[in-house]
């Protein structure tokens, strides 16, 4: 097992690494320059040459791709072209918690709402509920995140008064204050996934309803709730936690309408506005970070395979 | 320009300044004397002229309660919301590159004086000045007892390192706008003398200002050292109204009041949280909502202005707001080819080249532009120099201009240059970003429509097209300029050869300037620079602006609205009301 993970964890940050590094040179092939845009109104060559020797950026490529790099392993993730240099360590540091928020968030509204509705239409296969619950899937997956997520401020916010419109409050400030700015776009970035999620449910646990083992439990007498929940659900779990696994980590790096939306700086807005800005030091950062919590939240998905279906673990 | 000329024009302006007895809305002075304007602690009826003067004061603020006054502080916590944009990276005054940004630095940070909304330099740190005889030599005596936010005390010093930090390209990106200060020099610990290389009309209201300069707001020398600069580009610290105490980046910036500020009745409020809001559909929902009560940033989707003025609950400002936008035509680029902009008009004329230009220019209809791309609300534009400038402001231009919007001439134009009914016309280019997408699709259709050309969309973000423009590579290109407070904004920097933004980066063997060139121009601006009688340098800023609208160096478009909103409960007098600034604080909540 220890063998599996510390392959497992090579694995990744060689991924991280390939990532990073084909940024690197993606960014630097872009057209546009950032200093030229940031000193555009104060139109000063002399301070565009300044900077472009004080950032390093009128080094040879490869130059500045190894001083990135061996600054990066001993944890340097340089700073931000713009404004006052802030070190990008800094502004993840203060995104990474919003996006988290929310992610989780929305991973839980997701659940929430997909496993109970995946059961349903599986054990109610081809009746009303299951057709009703398809329905409303099919228009959670249809509906854009950033228009769900401008009704809800509208009937919530701007009609109803009860939670604010936008913005972010971290929890250190109350708990109520933290959940209430973050329910709107929680449940704006959750539907979608609530509703692939509820799909997986459905068709995985038809599979395993079909199966000898389930149809056994209920010739030995057992409830229809006991061969549902101790039997066949746990065993369709594995494709739902793939699924789910996968979701979560796209609710990391993928949230960035939703953030727009709701004016919450998160990780998404932070790598967009840096590719936006050809903010080199912050893109190569946000992509770091992005693709780590990708990266390692499959891996901690496949190890959860092993604890839920110990047959994976022996063969690991 | 010689020493006796400009001795002459000192002199010059020193008898009408002891002269002036009469009233003349002409006249920015308003007929007062050199001793009446002399430092700012004005009495009333010198206020009441200057802003007669400067069209701010109608018969309406004449009535008495016709203006409610600023109501005496009020405390309570006053949330802004900055429209079109994601975070504040910085308030640093040296770093600042944004507008919305010295929006923020202007409610923290102090200059030696602060423009009042008729844009006239008032005093800020500087209690009042004297200038010399010869306009170079300008000597502050400055406030005493002033202390920064960290408490360190304000003295003489720190405009001395507040101008060595800007002269500085590699500390601070302003370090231009300082370049005619030869010396800052330190007469006493409230007293400074700054010289200047040769005389500067902008001195007072640009470079000096607290916001709209940058490069002289006066920073803390003690908390740059014990912050850092990154730090201290988040929360800086100043000796303005309000002092920053915390910064969670791209999310709110909370200013609290500075109780140790110059001006015990000021600021209204106890605190500002200024939320960024990138997206405007967000914005109007939490302006809406009551999430925020005032807004501050980038301007105001036009869209979103109706709705505003529609809500009873909100308050809706709209004033001239200073800037200019308009259709850059690359001279080097057949069918709109002019190498030589120093021929006089009627030559001009009959090049096709020209023709073509300016056969662009007349076929914009800036009324019907303006309704459909910035809903009515924006000013058509002729030139640089913006009705915000006030006094400057050529109100005749859209009568007298070539450009003006005639769709007969301009297809006659263009069939003169051998493209009739556009037919030969080879299809143009349009470099936009996403923002003004909206915009280059209402040209489009106008070109189309009035003079039968095709023009095809290059939307590009914004580096790359700032890339292209100064490397002259482009066909037209759609852009203009925000905060642009004196006339030096407007022809400085955007219509002299050697403007920062005319090409800066282009192959300067194949093209001798950018998108224009008039040595004409080019000795009106520098004369208008140097300059300081009011009058005279009036006559100089509209003969240039004229000049470069009748040679068409741009397709000018319009000059932007300033739209403020606030909710009803808040009191936001208009001594506050600069354009396009947000100062909060004479702001109440009541």
């Amino acid at each position: 097992m220890i063998e599996y993970f510390l392959k497992r964890l090579l694995g990744a940050a060689l991924v991280m690494w390939a990532v990073a590094t084909l940024v690197f040179f993606m960014l630097r092939i872009l057209p546009g320059d950032p200093l030229a845009a940031m000193l555009f109104d104060a139109g000063d060559l002399g301070a565009v040459d300044e900077l472009r020797i004080k950032f390093g950026l009128d080094q040879p490529l490869y130059v500045q791709y190894w001083r990135w790099f061996t600054l990066m392993l001993q944890g340097d993730m340089g700073a931000s072209i713009y404004g006052s240099r802030v070190p990008v360590s800094q502004i993840l540091a203060e995104a990474a918690p919003r996006t988290l928020s929310l992610a989780l968030l929305s991973f839980f509204v997701a659940i929430l709402i997909a496993i109970p509705a995946g059961l349903i239409s599986a054990l109610r296969r081809g009746r009303p509920i299951d057709h009703g619950v398809t329905f409303i899937a099919f228009l959670g997956l249809s509906m854009p995140d950033f228009w769900l997520a401008i009704l809800l401020i509208l009937l919530f916010a701007v009609n109803l008064g009860w939670f604010p419109a936008i913005g972010y409050v971290p929890m250190s400030e109350g708990f109520w204050p933290w959940l209430s700015h973050l329910i709107m776009p929680a449940i704006a970035a959750g539907t979608a996934f609530s509703a692939i999620i509820a799909r997986m449910v459905r068709s995985s646990m038809l599979e395993v309803l079909k199966t000898d083992y389930v149809r056994v439990a209920y010739a030995k007498g057992l409830s229809p709730r006991d061969v549902v929940m101790r039997h066949a659900f746990p065993n369709a779990l594995i494709p739902v936690i793939t699924v789910t696994g996968i979701a979560f980590g796209l609710l990391m790096a993928s949230t960035v309408v939703v953030e727009t939306v709701f004016a919450i700086k998160g990780l998404g807005r932070i790598l967009i506005e840096g590719i936006l800005n050809r903010d080199y030091p912050v893109v190569q950062g946000a992509i770091l970070a992005v693709s780590g919590i990708f990266v390692f939240v499959n891996l901690a998905v496949d190890l959860l395979y092993g604890v839920i279906d110990p047959r994976i673990r022996v063969q690991g | 320009m010689t020493k006796r000329k400009q001795s002459d024009l000192t002199q010059s302006m020193k008898l009408r300044w002891d002269d002036a007895n009469d009233f003349d809305r002409a006249d920015p002075m308003a007929g007062l004397s050199h001793k009446d304007i002399a430092g700012p602690q004005l009495d009333r009826r010198v206020v009441l002229r200057l802003l007669a003067a400067s069209g701010a004061l109608t018969a309406a603020h004449l009535m008495p309660g016709a203006v409610a006054p600023a109501r005496a502080a009020s405390g309570g916590t006053l949330r802004a919301g900055w429209s079109g944009v994601g975070e504040f990276r910085t308030i640093d005054p040296a770093q600042i590159n944004q507008v919305l940004l010295f929006q923020i630095a202007s409610n923290v940070m102090s200059g030696l004086t602060h423009i009042n909304p008729a844009l006239q330099a008032e005093g800020d740190l500087a209690i009042d000045w004297e200038v010399d005889a010869s306009g170079t030599e300008y000597t502050f005596n400055l406030r005493e007892g002033v202390t920064f936010h960290n408490g360190d005390a304000f003295t003489a010093d720190d405009v001395i390192y507040t101008y060595q930090r800007s002269k500085d390209p590699q500390k601070s990106i302003h370090s231009r706008v300082v370049a005619n200060i030869s010396d800052v020099e330190k007469l006493g610990p409230h007293k400074v003398k700054i010289t200047l290389a040769a005389p500067q009309a902008s001195l007072l209201v640009k470079t000096l200002e607290r916001s709209s300069g940058r490069a002289m707001t006066i920073v803390s020398r003690g908390a740059i050292e014990s912050m850092g600069l990154s730090d201290y580009g988040l929360r800086a610290v100043g000796t303005g109204p309000f002092k920053v105490t915390d910064h969670q980046l791209g999310q709110s910036m909370t200013l609290e009041r500075n109780e140790a500020y110059w001006d015990p009745d000021r600021p209204g409020v106890d605190k500002v949280i200024i939320t960024p809001i990138i997206d405007p559909e967000p914005f109007a929902a939490a302006m809406e909502a009551g999430d925020i009560h005032i807004s501050g940033g980038n301007p105001i989707p036009p869209e979103l202005v109706d709705r505003f003025e529609q809500n009873p609950d909100l308050v809706t400002s709209i004033i001239p707001g200073p800037g200019f936008q308009g259709i850059f035509m690359n001279p080097w680029r057949d069918p709109m080819k002019v190498p030589d902009f120093s021929l006089p008009i009627e030559e001009l004329k009959t090049q096709p080249g020209f023709m073509v230009r300016l056969a662009i220019a007349k076929a914009i209809d800036r009324d019907l532009y303006n309704r459909q791309a910035q809903f009515g609300r924006a000013t058509p534009a002729y030139g640089t120099i913006n009705p915000a400038m006030g006094f400057y402001y050529d109100t005749a231009i859209s009568q007298t201009s070539e450009q003006r919007s005639d769709a007969e001439a301009a297809q006659k134009l263009l069939a003169d240059a051998g493209f009739p009914n556009g037919e030969g016309f080879p299809e143009l280019r349009i470099l936009c970003t996403a923002s003004t997408r909206r915009d280059c699709l209402v040209i489009k259709n106008i070109l189309k429509r009035n003079l039968g050309i095709n023009v095809e969309l290059d939307v590009k973000d914004f580096p790359v097209l700032l890339d292209d423009f100064q490397t002259m590579n482009f066909d037209l290109c759609r852009l203009g300029s925000g905060g642009d407070f004196d006339p030096d904004d407007g022809i400085v920097d955007w219509v002299q050869t050697a403007s920062k933004f005319n090409g800066r980066n282009r192959n300067k063997d194949e093209m001798p300037f950018g998108w224009f060139s008039d040595p004409e121009v080019d000795r009106l601006v520098a004369e208008q620079s140097v300059t300081p009688d009011p009058d005279a340098r009036k006559a100089l800023v509209q003969a240039a602006n004229k000049i470069s609208s009748d040679k068409v160096a741009q397709a000018f478009l319009y000059h932007p609205a300033d739209v403020m909103v606030w909710r009803k409960d808040v009191n936001f007098p208009s001594e506050s009301r600069i354009p396009g600034l947000v100062d909060l604080d004479r702001v109440t909540l009541g």
